[in-house]
């Protein structure tokens, strides 16, 4: 492990109040209605959680990529006039927990190949990304252990917080946490020798739940088309298009643009589509490529699990839970994963 | 930086009827290098009319006009009605070009098949006019036409002078003859037996409906030519034409990027199959 810093709860306290000033938006944790935890701008009101227990319902990834976002400001719909509408607030996010960081490195190096999208781009440039690892596993639907992503994120992060019984332990990740650490040096003081073994007994605790799943083999099997038939068949008889799960995702990356019209002028936006509407592959004329709806919902599991396996050497399945928590249908990718190839030891 | 998604402006020089139910445009960039705008054939471009949508289009022309280009659009949905309705002088936003070229190095010297269906003449009507233009390069061509009716045909004219190139044929076929129509009759399968290439080196390329793909790649193969000579150019839902938007993404390879033009050993990795 490399060296780490250590800051007390009350230094961190004083440390985000630092932060604030220093940004348009402080996107941390906080509760809302009875007891759901969400993320949302905590700048000005105090209502960050300095640590909570699980994860959020929604991923920071509706702050990246909006249900729906403005992209172009329409001048004259007529001459075609658009105007590029730029986000240009500094955002910090505080809290993000290790699943979540995974999804967003995976979302950077999608947005960010071949074709670059600025709009994502630039949101992501103005952004500061403070991890919170995970003392304890979260909900019993999440998997993260099992794929890889947690309790600890390995990188995309700028700062670390890694929780211990007097405090935090601090991974710098960047040199914009770099930075963040140099501004406050008075903040921070050297971890000690019993604040690494707290944290390998940590590791160690998770590790003896921690079984490595094949995700290579998931995704030849998947590859070559060796899923058994009745188990496409099943999740599709259990999804009711609810998009619950493409909502929730923090890699699902699908939109579609429209534009909005008030006579000549009007807007051009994008708002978050997914795989498991029919529409979303239907072309004009009725012609339909994916007929059968439930390779409408197969498309999901595919991306997730094969697809970017081959295109980036992991799975975008960060092993949240989120979908199957919300999924009316029950429909499970953790039992997905179970039933085409058991987890191995 | 520049936005991927910011659509250029293009000014309509031209519009012809084609068909009942199709235009041709004449394009042209506003903009001073307009000559920029360089496309090869098989590549396609995102056509949008502000309010109405954006959408995938091939180009229709080959591209060694000055900046000029043309683009056929058949009135099937909200976008293409919207884009019949314009006139000449009305300004278009585009983007692009996207998409994969067809096979310009592999063709040399060969014998050609092209096979199209509809509006699919549009999407070769590039590359015929490239191999047609070096037509010392190119082998045998023969060019396979089948439309619902003889009022369906695109390019009439320019069809009729493709034939009038040196070793050359151009078949045409409809599913519902009129009055006047001596010619045949039946899906584009019926002409196949007709065609006098070397099935062994010929390359050949389709476009059209999903189902006459599926049929004619069968017949095809039948007549023996080779898979990875065979080249059809899918059509998807698009909305961004960059990789991002997921509509056209089929197990992992977006036909916006990796396509839209792909051999048929692709297509049966991709679960296309014939």
């Amino acid at each position: 492990m490399t060296q780490k810093l250590f800051i007390t709860r009350e230094n961190l306290k004083k440390l985000i109040q630092s932060l604030k000033k220093d940004c348009d938006e402080f996107i941390a944790p906080k509760i809302e209605h009875l007891d759901d935890i969400v993320f949302g701008d905590t700048r000005n009101n105090g209502e960050e959680l300095l640590d909570y227990e699980g994860n959020s319902i929604i991923s920071p990834r509706a702050f990246l990529l909006p249900q729906t976002e403005l992209l172009f400001e329409i001048r004259s719909a007529k001459n075609c006039d658009l105007i590029p509408i730029e986000d240009k607030k500094k955002r910090v996010f505080y809290g993000v927990r290790p699943c979540d960081i995974k999804a967003l490195v995976l979302m950077r190096k999608f947005f960010l190949d071949e074709f670059v999208d600025e709009p994502y781009q630039q949101k992501l440039e103005r952004s500061t990304f403070i991890a919170l690892a995970c003392g304890k596993r979260c909900l019993d639907k999440s998997f993260c252990h099992i794929i890889g992503s947690g309790p600890m994120a390995k990188e995309g992060f700028d700062l670390q917080l890694i929780p211990i019984r007097r405090g935090y332990l601090v991974e710098i990740g960047s040199k914009k946490g770099k930075s963040i650490i140099n501004k406050h040096k008075k903040l921070f003081s050297k971890a000690l020798a019993q604040d690494d073994r707290e944290i390998k007994k940590m590791l160690e605790n998770f590790a003896e739940e921690s079984k490595k799943m094949d995700f290579r083999g998931l995704a030849r099997i998947m590859r070559e088309d060796k899923v058994k038939t009745a188990i496409w068949d099943d999740i599709g008889l259990r999804c009711v298009v609810c998009s619950g799960c493409i909502t929730l995702c923090p890699t699902c990356s699908c939109f579609s643009i429209m534009d909005r019209l008030n006579g000549d002028k009007g807007v051009r936006l994008r708002y978050c589509d997914g795989c498991p509407y029919a529409g979303f592959t239907r072309m004009a004329g009725d012609n339909a490529p994916f007929p059968l709806h439930k390779d409408h919902i197969r498309r999901f599991f595919e991306h997730k699990l094969n697809v970017d396996v081959e295109r980036y050497g992991t799975p975008s399945c960060v092993g949240c839970g989120r979908c199957i928590q919300t999924c009316p249908g029950n429909i499970s990718i953790k039992e997905f994963i179970e039933r085409v190839i058991g987890v191995t030891e | 930086m520049s936005n991927e998604y910011l659509p250029r402006k293009a000014v309509i020089e031209a519009v012809v009827d084609d068909t009942p139910d199709t235009k041709t445009f004449t394009l042209r960039l506003r903009e001073k290098d307009a000559g920029a705008f360089r496309y090869k054939p098989g590549q396609f471009l995102m056509l949008s009319l502000v309010g109405s949508g954006e959408a995938p289009f091939t180009f229709a022309s080959s591209p060694s006009r000055d900046g000029r280009f043309q683009v056929s659009v058949r009135n099937v949905g909200t976008l293409t009605h919207a884009l019949h309705q314009l006139k000449e002088k009305d300004i278009v936003g585009v983007r692009g070009p996207y998409g994969n070229t067809f096979p310009l190095d592999k063709i040399k010297h060969k014998d050609i098949l092209f096979v199209a269906g509809g509006c699919g003449i549009a999407v070769l009507r590039p590359l015929i006019q490239y191999v047609f233009k070096n037509r010392k390069d190119h082998g045998r061509v023969e060019i396979i036409y089948g439309c619902r009716s003889p009022k369906d045909i695109f390019y009439k004219e320019e069809i009729k002078s493709w034939a009038n190139n040196p070793n050359s044929n151009v078949y045409l076929t409809v599913d519902e003859p009129d009055e006047p129509w001596g010619g045949a009759c039946g899906v584009v399968c019926v002409l196949l037996p007709k065609i006098k290439l070397n099935p062994k080196t010929a390359i050949v390329f389709l476009c059209g409906p999903a189902v006459m793909i599926k049929f004619a790649i069968k017949d095809i193969l039948k007549l023996g030519f080779k898979e990875q000579n065979i080249y059809a150019s899918l059509e998807r839902y698009m909305k961004c034409g960059i990789g991002k938007c997921g509509h056209c993404c089929i197990k992992g390879k977006y036909v916006c990027l990796d396509g839209p033009n792909f051999s048929y050993a692709q297509m049966k990795k991709l679960g296309i199959d014939a």
